[in-house]
């Protein structure tokens, strides 16, 4: 990685010196003090907390939920006899759109990160997330898609287009014009709060953990998160550039999705795909590990280990490889179907590998029936199921006959609900006593699985038989006399005996917040971190913990004065560890601040402020609002404003608080430690955030070429629509321009190193002048072209990728010009201040050459190559 | 969970199973009626077999693992590393493999054979067009195919993507726009096998089904000659009143009756109307009440259908209704 040479001070005292003086009262007061949280309204809004987040997260997920889970049963009613009147096919349409899309993106994937955001730095060891205002960014643009989605019913535009949209159903010609608005504006915002999890997620893996905590020692619900994490960059980004595309199509009349102007259905089938298989094994993923944390507490241990991180690996790894398991109907070439089954299959050894792990762990080591352990074993049974029919879907031929019929949905429950509801409901109910204080009952936590676990079976088994019996999805009604009646009825009975569990579970989970029994610090006898401290905390980890073992709380003596499962062992850095931690016991006290570590070994390297507060996430979250509602009424000045305000709340977000920065340069924590706070490279989160934001664009933009060539591979004529080639060599001089300006940011960098703050100045004010130069030249060029987004497929192909160089150049002219800005003030202490902002203006500007030079191959050279 | 309640719960879906395969089956992948889908049977019954057998061996394991008790330190069978290698790792492998070459062969099997007869079967919201190019015969939401002979299907879509689907004779294939997919069907005997739109369309996806109708050879070719013979508009005859009805209310902006000053392309031809079995689309059986209330109100029996109610006088209607029965 690129660390600079940073004056830091410490840099030369390799260990601490003397032990650090006890803590004080005032200093533990002052630390609580600047880690308190707002409270009442509207101080609440401007929260930053991962636990009053992430509880935030799941409350509202599971909102969504029932709502969805309400449309089922109503659903489950007109279906439970032929020809039924209960609802007529438009409502049913609409229903079984909203079910799904709320499901899937409102509150499978919300939850998963609610949980995450909630308890994974209770298990790292870590204070907060990595970035605090992401998370707080991250949840009200959620809760904003959710209020978009669900705001097409007051205007009667709800879509009826499945989750899947598919063209040309969900395009111009056929779909409502409106509702399919709402539908794509929200899940782009949906996306968006996603990805930002994504980033927060990952980075907070890798980067803040507890001193010791290194790969090997990972709680296994980690590791399905940093797989998951990082398939979300991956899955969501294309998902939302396929949204956008197909916006543009409603908005601005391009035809990514029109058959008649060039466009192609598949296209909308890949993109989708590409996204929507990985997104099922995004939602599976988290939830085995917290499979893998329940049956670790309950058997004591937890074999294969290594195994298990290798399955969620290949497990992340393989999704990509799967989508066109839900395109073998589409008449795709025969041998990549074949390709594609065998990817399948190998999914089932990454599965097995877990499965037979958590079987082989609790052999023998009977296990307390706890509710949490029930709920797990029905994961077993209702996935090794759902396993096993994805498996035989994977086969070409067999999908032949039941892609699209009842046996898919009974699959994908048994997936879904069995491999993901199931293992959030047993992690409710064991982690609620670690937030609330109070231990859920027994006795009714059983009830709820039992009604939940025969009232699943009877509602999704029958359909497996309805499939085969030819009763196709998404139908509002079937025929007498197909044989489906007896079936169906069952299944309609089946849903609302699981609707009463979950009702049961929930009122449990709320009972026990009143009146449940006071919770031990470890009820369960588990062995990670967050049940090292006492229930219902403040704030996390005012004095970060040492981590020796993958399962640090089985070397202490548990509560009922048992021996420690493993003896306690110390590795030779340990003491220094300790010595660390206890110098920043309740410290620093006037800023936040987390410990970062080394993603690998987690030896510390640096001492990360973390945010405090701030009303700029929901700020920011209201101008992506507005710029979304604007766009569904077509009012694009608002929608500008709305860019406006977004724009603003980032700037005023991020821009450094002088006091707080003056505290930081004055803290003698550098000297003490030996860790810096002023980083750049990987020792730096802000670094680290701007890879993500690289991956992110980078895959933009790989998604926008892929959609180019896939045009260009299946058209008769390119360019469409007679036009010819574009000349290269007018627009080679302009897009030279962005190499200049990467070029004066590199040069701007170097010269920053080595001390000359003019130079660097100098590079800053170039790369400004040839960014504004682009785009001062390339959007004449692109509106003195023969043809226009809306002339041909080709057309809108070539003018989204321009558009997105042009959005990717106005970010790095930003980045430069604040860059700039703040490098103005006459400030001694200028190197440690700016260094993060030089390196990442000069990489950020680096990937933007890159990404602009691949742009100009697709559009302007690849027609006369290929 | 234990085992009892386990194996129960095996018994009642087995039994489930059971009764319902002594039911009707008029659409079902698991009856079938033609060499293709009698492949894809056998390789479900394979898979159900193998599939269900893996599944009572796992939670067989894990019964037994939760009712042991054994030392904390003790591994699980084969240790620890063989335990998770042998059944998560060669085990799957071992058993899909062999799996995966027979469906590959399955696959190979369930390629177009040659020398089929061709039918051009176009999707619209949310009926089917049916066209004979050999023969020029254009019908709708009704395949009549030879018994015992392989059917080349040319398919494609007038609007949004639907899916081809008779369970009894083959899988399904999708009917996209834009694009021409080739698809084959054969029923080994003759009888009537019910198929349906598996792609969702729109607003009356589920009512979009529609019947193959597989003939002995001799019958078929019967069928065709009857078909191919369109009753000429003959000049000396007078217009029967059916059609002038039909004109003027306006039916033949949307359909087509052969022979006729009808051609309207939007709607299903209706050349061969009353020979036909069923209305929109294997919606209700066609009987003369049927199509009296279909052309009143379709609206009410299948919402959203692109027809639009027909305002006419009941002897009107009647007279509409005999002259469309007796187009043959």
């Amino acid at each position: 990685m690129n660390d600079a040479a940073l004056p830091s001070p410490a840099e030369d005292r390799q260990s601490p010196a003397e032990p650090a003086p006890p803590v004080s009262k005032e200093q533990q007061e002052r630390f609580f003090e600047t880690w308190n949280e707002p409270s009442g309204f509207p101080g609440r809004l401007a929260t930053v907390d991962n636990i009053r987040i992430g509880v935030q997260y799941i409350v509202t997920a599971f909102t969504f939920f029932l709502v969805a889970g309400a449309f089922a049963l109503a659903m489950r009613v007109q279906l439970a006899v032929p020809e039924n009147t209960f609802l007529g096919p438009d409502v049913y349409n609409r229903m079984f759109t909203m079910h799904g899309t709320t499901m899937m993106y409102l509150f499978a994937v919300p939850f998963m990160e609610g949980l995450a955001a909630l308890f994974l730095p209770f298990m790292l060891g870590t204070r907060d997330l990595a970035y605090p205002r992401l998370t707080a960014l991250s949840y009200w643009v959620f809760l904003f898609s959710g209020l978009i989605f669900y705001s097409g019913f007051l205007f009667d535009m709800v879509a009826d287009i499945g989750w899947f949209a598919y063209t040309p159903l969900s395009a111009p010609a056929f779909a409502e014009a409106g509702a399919i608005d709402f539908w794509l504006v929200g899940l782009g915002a949906a996306e968006l709060a996603g990805i930002a999890a994504g980033a927060e997620l990952t980075i907070s893996i890798l980067k803040l953990r507890a001193p010791g905590m290194s790969l090997n020692r990972l709680p296994l619900y980690a590791w399905a998160w940093l797989a998951t994490a990082v398939m979300i960059v991956f899955a969501f980004t294309t998902l939302f550039i396929a949204t956008v595309l197909l916006e543009l199509d409603h908005a601005v009349g391009t035809h990514f999705f029109n058959d008649a102007k060039g466009g192609n259905h598949l296209l909308w089938q890949h993109l989708f795909w590409f996204f929507g298989h990985p997104e099922v094994y995004i939602i599976f993923l988290p939830a085995t590990g917290l499979v893998s944390m329940i049956v670790t507490a309950s058997a004591r241990r937890i074999i294969g280990y290594r195994f298990i991180a290798v399955a969620i690996l290949l497990t992340g790894f393989l999704s990509f490889g799967l989508w066109v398991h839900h395109m073998y109907t589409t008449g795709l070439p025969e041998l990549s179907l074949y390709f594609f089954a065998g990817a399948s299959l190998m999914i089932a050894i990454a599965s097995g590998i877990q499965i037979f792990a958590w079987i082989g762990s609790l052999w023998g080591q009977r296990p307390k029936w706890d509710t949490p352990l029930l709920y797990v074993l029905g994961f077993i049974f209702i996935f090794v199921l759902g396993g096993l029919t994805g498996v035989m879907v994977a086969i070409v031929p067999f999908d032949w006959q039941v892609h699209d019929s009842f046996f898919l949905v009974a699959h994908f429950h048994y997936v879904l609900i069995g491999g993901a509801v199931l293992p959030m409901l047993a992690a409710v109910h064991y982690w609620a006593p670690k937030l609330s204080g109070r231990m859920p009952s027994e006795r009714l936590g059983k009830w709820g699985f039992w009604l939940v676990f025969l009232g699943f079976n009877a509602a999704f088994f029958p359909m497996h038989i309805m499939g085969l019996y030819g009763m196709p999805r998404r139908v509002y009604t079937y025929s007498e006399g197909l044989g489906l009646e007896g079936y169906n009825i069952v299944s309609t009975v089946g849903a609302f005996v699981l609707a009463a569990g979950f009702l049961l579970f929930t009122f449990n989970i709320l009972w026990s917040l009143r009146w449940g029994a006071d919770a031990p610090k470890n009820p369960w006898g588990a062995d990670s971190l967050e049940w090292s401290f006492e229930s219902a905390p403040q704030v996390l980890y005012p004095r970060i913990p040492v981590v020796t073992s993958r399962h640090p709380l089985w070397q202490e003596q548990a509560d009922g004065g048992e021996p420690p499962i493993e003896p306690p062992r110390q590795d030779p850095d340990t003491p220094a560890y300790h010595r660390l931690t206890e110098i920043l016991d309740h410290r620093p006290t006037d800023w936040r601040a987390t410990l970062v570590v080394d993603a690998v070994t987690a030896q510390p390297q640096a001492i990360a402020r973390m945010a405090g507060p701030s009303y700029m996430p929901l700020v920011t979250a209201t101008g992506i609002m507005v710029f979304t509602v604007a766009t569904i009424a077509r009012l694009y000045a608002l929608a500008g404003v709305g860019v406006v305000i977004a724009a603003a709340g980032i700037i005023a977000w991020l821009w450094p608080n002088r006091k707080e920065l003056d505290l930081m340069r004055q803290s003698t924590l550098p000297q003490e430690t030996g860790l810096p706070i002023f980083t750049t490279g990987s020792k730096s989160l802000g670094w680290m955030g701007m890879l993500f934001l690289i991956a992110v664009l980078g895959w933009c933009f790989s998604t926008l070429v892929y959609t180019y060539f896939y045009l260009r591979l299946y058209s008769s004529e390119w360019p469409q629509g007679g036009v010819a080639a574009p000349d290269p060599l007018w627009p080679a001089c302009i897009y030279l321009l962005l190499v200049l300006a990467a070029a004066a940011l590199g040069g701007g960098w170097r010269s920053f190193r080595a001390g000359h703050k003019g130079k660097f100045q100098l590079g800053l004010v170039a790369a400004c002048f040839a960014a504004t130069a682009f785009l001062g030249l390339h959007v004449p060029h692109l509106l003195s072209l023969p043809f226009t987004p809306q002339s041909s497929a080709y057309g809108s192909a070539f003018f989204t990728l321009s558009w997105a160089v042009d959005v990717a150049v106005l970010v790095g002219l930003g980045i430069a010009a604040t860059g700039l800005l703040r490098s103005w003030p006459n400030d001694e202490d200028w190197r440690l201040l700016l260094a993060l902002h030089a390196q990442i203006a000069a990489h950020y500007w680096c990937f933007a050459a890159v990404a602009a030079a691949v742009a100009f191959a697709t559009l302007y050279l690849s027609p006369y190559v290929i | 969970m234990s085992l009892s309640a386990c194996s129960r719960l095996v018994l009642a879906a087995a039994a489930l199973w059971v009764v319902g395969c002594q039911g009707e089956r008029t659409q079902s992948a698991l009856h079938p009626a033609g060499p293709a889908a009698a492949r894809i049977a056998t390789l479900s019954w394979w898979m159900i077999g193998v599939f269900t057998a893996v599944f009572v061996l796992v939670l067989v394991l894990l019964a037994v693992a939760l009712l042991r008790r054994t030392e904390r330190t003790m591994a699980p069978p084969l240790g620890k590393t063989g335990f998770i290698v042998g059944g998560g790792i060669i085990f799957p492998v071992v058993v899909l493999t062999p799996l995966y070459i027979y469906s590959l062969e399955t696959s190979a099997a369930l390629r177009m054979p040659k020398d089929a007869f061709t039918i051009r079967v176009v999707g619209h919201q949310w009926w089917w067009e049916v066209r004979y190019p050999e023969q020029d015969i254009v019908t709708a939401n009704e395949l009549h195919i030879p018994a015992g002979r392989a059917v080349r299907l040319e398919l494609a879509s007038a609007d949004v993507i639907h899916s081809f689907w008779v369970p009894e004779l083959h899988g399904k294939r999708d009917m996209i726009p834009g694009l021409e997919l080739e698809f084959w069907i054969q029923a080994d005997k003759p009888g009537v096998y019910r198929g349906q739109c598996a792609e969702y369309c729109g607003r009356q996806h589920a009512n979009m089904g529609f019947y193959v109708i597989a003939l002995p050879p001799d019958e078929f070719d019967a069928w065709v000659a009857e078909k191919q013979r369109i009753g000429p508009l003959d000049k000396a005859e007078k217009t029967p009143a059916g059609l002038n009805i039909f004109m003027k209310a306006g039916c033949a902006t949307c359909h087509a009756i052969r022979g006729t000053p009808a051609d309207g392309k939007k709607g299903p031809d209706l050349t061969h109307i009353g020979s036909r079995r069923s209305l929109g689309a294997a919606k209700l059986a066609n009987t003369r009440g049927h199509l009296a209330g279909w052309i009143g109100d379709p609206q009410a029996i299948k919402p959203g259908v692109l027809m639009p109610r027909t305002f006419l006088l009941a002897d009107d209607l009647m007279t509409l209704v005999d002259y469309l029965e007796g187009l043959r």
